[in-house]
């Protein structure tokens, strides 16, 4: 008996409920004090087998039970960002704002089964008067078959981008996620559908699903939403989406060699969903992507671009000419990012980065009669400089000088504070 | 000899219980070690002074006092250590084995386990190649000596931190 008394506090030696990323300290005292606790079982143990050996041993002892190390089945997760924008030329135009913040849980019913949910207020305050926002950003199940194969069902990230699976403000340089991956990739982008994902032992990761689409009826040409970001303006997010159309998506990424990353993604599918008395039922929305990204030492340097095509559409333009914002046939995008951390003091670690990056949420219109055309949207540019100061681990403060290229009034000086759990 | 056996027994946990789990320890030790003719599980119990030597060299917190040590012999002939332990990647944990030569280079890093839905590519032989040879604490950080892994950014430092107090432990406590 003692001997299964002895593997059961290694077990729980092992056992420990280590807490999502819990520091050291605290489980260092932890483990420090079953320790404590095994060595006096053991005391226990050498005592009890002297008794034992002055008796005659009747019984074997029973097979111990075998340990298997594993974390706790919840763990609580979260992130969130505060940001101060000040536009240089106008400052009543400066700005604060708890952009984000999102609390999430990761629940594993089984070794091999977990769900994964995440709820996320935007703009601090939500009600019928107040611009915040509450969304369900992600809510899936996943179950794992072995060799790295995993399928999820549910509301989950589209594997686009470099951002859009990884967003949280501890993962990005400055203050504000970059424009390619909001104008033209809409992260957070997530869908509801099925999916599977796996990995090769040479470093190849591949994403593949079928799930909803987009919904090309919500498109709003009086509004300016849709030139700020096409599918941003008529994205589902999982909310009474439209689903006689499903769209596909597929993504590979290689990792081969240490350091870097080179991947690409796709997403097709129909956008009109038989919606009555819509112009542009075989409408058909696309989107792909190729990213890369390289660490070198300290340097991090990536790159991405980005495009979209919203086919099918020439009888719904033609309804909407005169309007602000008719739908684009194409827009697209692309950046270049460099990064260097420099050597860490302590928890503190500061890198400072550039970015450059150019999009047109609206690069073509098509299917207009002949001097209806509205007139292309412009190649913007858009030069960030700035530093991310982590500390630690888990908390990010950001500064960060944006100059915008087409329009010098919108040039802005951001501020943020960021972490994540 | 009481302690060795909670330790083989836990060395040879089955894994078949997770569809994650990619090596048994016994498979691994086979792996590091394909020479060696025994395995023997030993109790390795850091003392408060090799604990701060350790803190040092690795410039993190010890953690832990006792590491589960297997010793692989080769007839008496000692060839190495393999040193079993887990961390938490972002949310879970990846359980490990660092394989040692006797002058405490890091002879192979094998994953066990890798329960998170991404970053698994930690198991990627080209970056776990990145540790072979090198002793604690030189070139054994994320950035410095050993490359970031895009999108698995958690999990490869925390697989790197803890290889690199595997390998300063065992410069400080196994090396001969």
């Amino acid at each position: 008996m003692n001997k299964t008394i002895l593997a059961a506090a290694t077990a729980a030696l092992f056992a420990l409920p280590l807490a999502a990323r819990a520091d050291d300290a605290a489980l260092a005292a932890r483990i420090e004090q079953l320790a404590a606790e095994l060595e006096k079982l053991k005391a226990e143990l050498q005592a009890t087998k002297a008794a034992q050996a002055a008796a005659p041993a009747a019984v074997p002892a029973p097979a111990p039970v075998a340990a298997e190390p594993q974390g706790p089945a919840t763990v609580l997760t979260g992130y969130g960002e505060i940001n101060y924008n000040r536009p240089v030329h106008n400052s009543a135009g400066a700005q604060a704002d708890a952009r984000r913040v999102v609390l999430g849980f990761e629940h594993r019913f089984d070794p091999k089964t977990k769900v994964v949910a995440e709820f996320e207020w935007e703009h601090a305050v939500t009600s019928a008067d107040d611009a915040g926002e509450a969304a369900v950003e992600q809510a899936y199940v996943e179950r794992e078959f072995g060799h790295g194969i995993r399928a999820k069902a549910g509301l989950f990230l589209m594997p686009t981008g470099l951002l859009n699976t990884s967003h949280e403000p501890t993962a990005y340089y400055g203050v504000e996620r970059n424009f390619v991956e909001t104008a033209i990739i809409p992260t957070t982008w997530r869908e509801a559908g099925f999916g599977l994902s796996g990995e090769t032992e040479d470093g190849l990761t591949w994403d593949a699903g079928i799930t909803t689409g987009f919904d090309l009826s919500k498109w709003d040409a009086t509004s300016e939403e849709g030139r700020e970001s096409p599918l941003g303006a008529i994205h589902q997010e999982g909310q009474l989406a439209k689903s006689r159309d499903l769209s596909v998506h597929g993504a590979l990424n290689w990792r081969g060699v240490p350091g870097l990353l080179v991947g690409g993604s796709v997403f097709t599918g129909k956008a009109a969903h038989g919606t009555d008395n819509f112009p542009a039922q075989d409408a058909r929305v696309t989107l792909w992507d190729m990213h890369a990204r390289w660490t070198p030492g300290a340097w991090d340097l990536a790159a991405l671009y980005a495009r979209g095509s919203i086919g099918g559409i020439g009888d719904l333009n033609l309804t909407l000419a005169g309007n602000p914002t008719p739908v684009p046939s194409a827009f697209y995008g692309w950046y270049v990012q460099g990064a260097y951390h420099l050597p860490r003091s302590g928890d503190y670690a500061l890198t400072p980065f550039a970015r450059y990056e150019r999009f047109n949420t609206a690069a073509r219109y098509s299917a207009f009669p002949a001097g209806l055309e509205p007139q292309a949207g412009v190649l913007q540019n858009v030069s960030t400089v700035g530093a991310n100061l982590r500390i630690g681990e888990g908390v990010v403060l950001k500064a960060d000088y944006q100059k915008f290229g087409q329009d010098k009034n919108l040039d802005r000086l951001n501020l943020g504070a960021g972490f994540a759990f | 000899m009481r302690a060795p056996v909670c330790l083989t027994l836990l060395a040879a946990a089955p894994a078949s219980a997770f569809a994650t789990d990619y090596l048994t320890a016994d498979q691994a030790q086979r792996l590091m070690f394909p020479d060696a003719t025994s395995f023997r599980a030993q109790d390795l119990a850091l003392d408060s002074a090799q604990m701060k030597q350790v803190e040092q060299l690795a410039a993190l917190p010890a953690r832990s006092v006792h590491w589960h040590v297997i010793a692989a012999y080769k007839a008496d002939a000692l060839l190495g250590w393999m040193v079993l332990d887990n961390v938490v990647g972002k949310f879970e944990l990846i359980s490990y084995a660092v394989g040692l030569n006797l002058d405490a280079s890091i002879k192979q890093v094998e994953v066990l386990s890798y329960r998170e839905s991404h970053g698994g590519e930690v198991r990627n032989p080209a970056w776990r190649r990145q540790f072979v040879g090198k002793r604690a604490p030189a070139g054994l950080s994320v950035g410095d000596g050993i490359a970031n892994i895009s999108g698995a950014t958690l999990s490869c430092t925390h697989l790197t931190d803890g290889v690199r107090r595997i390998a300063a432990i065992a410069q400080v406590a196994l090396k001969k």
